[in-house]
């Protein structure tokens, strides 16, 4: 029984993790406990966490994709840049569909050409944040669209903030995508055993490709929110986004080897992160002080992530 | 008959000169920017410009070089950012209390236990992948650039604004010796000690066996911690050498001074040819790898190209590199 509920423990470390902060909580007098608090926590998280529920397919094909911070930016001036000439919808449409692009080149380039998928996406994603600079000149542009703005900006029946409920959508899609169809339950066999995969008769570099498709698009997405959430595009934000949601994704308990994990998990890694982040601030504790617990909490999840399968692989 | 066998020799004359030219692509990229750069632009040549051009290599050729031995042992160091930040802030920050000669080792010594420290963190929990080396080192460089702005406040210090003797540190940021620059000749040196270290010693072909493969090293009675601990000292160490030719060339120290360094290394030591799954390569690569970026962006500085337009060409290259070097394995 005792022996369960600790292997039940080990397994969610990101779980217990965001426990435990929301318990420390309790014995401070903050506005922590509030519902705009929780609210907005988790309304400043949705961006961050469309853009993991992507990554994790790559994760679980057993690859990574570092070019989701350039694809974000650039998928955010893009869509502000097209705005002053196209309708709303065709403007999101095309951000999108180049975001889905970059997906395909990073797969084409990994998966048919076997080449290291966290090298090559880290490249493309030093070109597109390149690109994202040279057509804004590192300025940030402004969006005149009030209704474009709107989109990220608004509450649901005057509470839930539309960004929230786009999030629970793209969650249950993925989550849908995953589970119960044929893509997601190749992709897991893909990222479990390449080779046992392919002689099952799975097309597994379609497979691996369409997920980095999915994570270009929804890598896109999550700009495309980020430009109408700051009513701006700008080129300096995705600096460190990508490492923050591979990180975040496998802190969530997707690991990095392939096949194991899913849309769920990653949900809870970074959430592990958006409420270190503000019972953090509510605290008032100095923005500098902030990174440093972030890093030593990365380095601690992942430690001990490493360290249970260390031990797994001795007791064999 | 005779005439058959210097046809043959010619013929695997050829082949040698093609495979020499297969295998090392960079040099000829590198001559190629060369003369097209000389060409349009006759300044480049000058003796000035090769002395800046001699400036620029040098920070980048240092934390390269470190980073080589990390990779070629199938590992992979983000936290050079971090440690960049933070040997330059404290480095410059002691040099009023301590003296300059004593603030340079404590410096070293800083970039070395940065590296011993990640390495042990990275051996304690058992990491035998590039992929978990990479996002620990990752959590360790948001850690070491935190302390490092924790330390300034947040603030850029200036080499200028310290009263007592700065000569060592201008001599490398600024001195030269005939038309090379000292920076240059630290590199020249730190070469041909790293060189001698990875090819005529035993922990340097360790280091490569325990990157070809970890389970065969282990087998063979190579103790694969010793290594893992070597190369992110080694890394550390050159990173904090790097840290130093930068600030004193810039004469500035600024608590996020590191940003961009460990995607410019990683590339360089990659375009080199130095290959990420580990056990193949060399320091003398890695060389070839920083020519050609910052010839790269001297040349595009030269053409007025702008600096945003560098970095999409940086990240081209990059990709370019790593899909020649799929297609030259297969």
């Amino acid at each position: 029984m005792i022996k369960s509920v600790v292997s039940i423990i080990t397994k969610q470390k990101a779980f217990l993790a965001v426990v435990v902060m929301f318990i420390i909580m309790l014995f401070f007098p903050t506005n922590f406990y509030t519902q705009y608090n929780l609210l907005d926590m988790l309304n400043s998280a949705s961006i961050l966490m469309i853009i993991a529920f992507g990554v994790t397919f790559t994760l679980i094909g057993g690859a990574c994709d570092l070019s989701v911070g350039g694809n974000m930016v650039l998928a955010g001036i893009i869509v502000v840049k097209l705005l002053e000439h196209l309708p709303i919808w065709a403007s999101i449409l095309i951000a999108v569909a180049l975001g889905g692009i970059i997906g395909l080149v990073n797969g084409y380039l990994s998966v048919y050409h076997k080449t290291e998928p966290f090298i090559i996406t880290l490249g493309m994603g030093t070109l597109l944040t390149g690109i994202a600079q040279q057509i804004t000149d590192a300025h940030p542009v402004p969006c005149r669209n009030m209704a474009f703005m709107r989109i990220a900006n608004s509450q649901i029946l005057n509470v839930v903030p539309t960004l929230v409920v786009i999030m629970l959508a793209v969650l249950l899609f993925t989550y849908w995508l995953l589970r119960f169809t044929q893509f997601g339950r190749n992709l897991y066999a893909v990222g479990g055993d390449y080779e046992v995969a392919k002689y099952s008769g799975i097309n597994v570099r379609r497979t691996k490709a369409i997920a980095f498709v999915l994570s270009g698009i929804f890598a896109a997405l999550g700009g495309i929110l980020l430009a109408s959430k700051l009513n701006t595009g700008a080129s300096t934000y995705g600096d460190t986004t990508a490492l923050e949601v591979n990180c975040g994704v496998v802190v969530g308990g997707t690991s990095f080897a392939g096949g194991i994990g899913g849309i769920p998990q990653s949900a809870i890694g970074m959430l592990v992160f958006a409420v270190l982040e503000n019972a953090m601030n509510m605290l008032n504790i100095d923005a500098y002080v902030q990174m440093l617990f972030k890093g030593i909490v990365i380095v601690a999840i992942i430690w001990l992530d490493c360290y249970t399968r260390k031990r797994k692989r001795e007791a064999v | 008959m005779n005439m058959n066998l210097t046809m043959k020799a010619q013929s695997s004359l050829k082949k040698k000169f093609l495979g020499f030219i297969k295998e090392y692509m960079i040099l000829v990229a590198i001559v190629i920017l060369a003369l097209v750069t000389a060409i349009a632009e006759p300044r480049f040549l000058s003796l000035e410009n090769m002395t800046n051009i001699m400036r620029q290599f040098g920070p980048l050729i240092m934390v390269s070089l470190g980073m080589t031995f990390v990779i070629i042992g199938g590992f992979i160091d983000l936290s050079v950012t971090g440690i960049v930040s933070l040997v330059a802030v404290v480095t410059l920050s002691l040099i009023e209390p301590l003296g300059q000669i004593p603030a340079l080792l404590i410096g070293l010594a800083l970039g070395a236990i940065c590296g011993l420290l990640t390495s042990t963190i990275i051996i304690s929990c058992g990491a035998l992948t590039q992929a978990e080396a990479l996002f620990i080192t990752f959590g360790m460089s948001t850690v070491y650039g935190a302390i490092a702005l924790i330390y300034t406040g947040g603030e850029t210090n200036h080499l200028s604004w310290v009263t007592r003797d700065t000569s060592l540190f201008k001599a490398i940021g600024q001195g030269n010796v005939g038309f090379i620059s000292v920076s240059f000749l630290i590199f020249l040196v730190v070469l041909a000690i790293l060189w001698v270290f990875q090819n005529k010693t035993y922990m340097g072909r360790a280091i490569s066996l325990t990157g070809g493969n970890k389970t065969a090293a282990w087998l063979t009675g190579i103790n694969i911690n010793r290594c893992i601990r070597t190369i992110y000292v080694i890394c550390g160490f050159m990173t904090a050498l790097g840290a130093i030719v930068l600030f004193s060339r810039v004469t500035t120290a600024s608590p996020v001074l590191g940003k961009g360094y460990e995607t410019n290394a990683i590339l360089s030591v990659v375009v080199g040819g130095t290959s990420l799954a580990g056990g193949k390569g060399s320091v003398l690569r890695t060389v070839l790898g920083v020519l050609l970026v910052t010839l790269l962006s001297n040349c595009l500085n030269m053409l007025e190209v702008s600096a945003y337009m560098q970095v999409v060409l940086r990240g081209a290259i990059l990709i370019a590199a790593i899909w020649l070097d799929s297609t030259r394995h297969r």
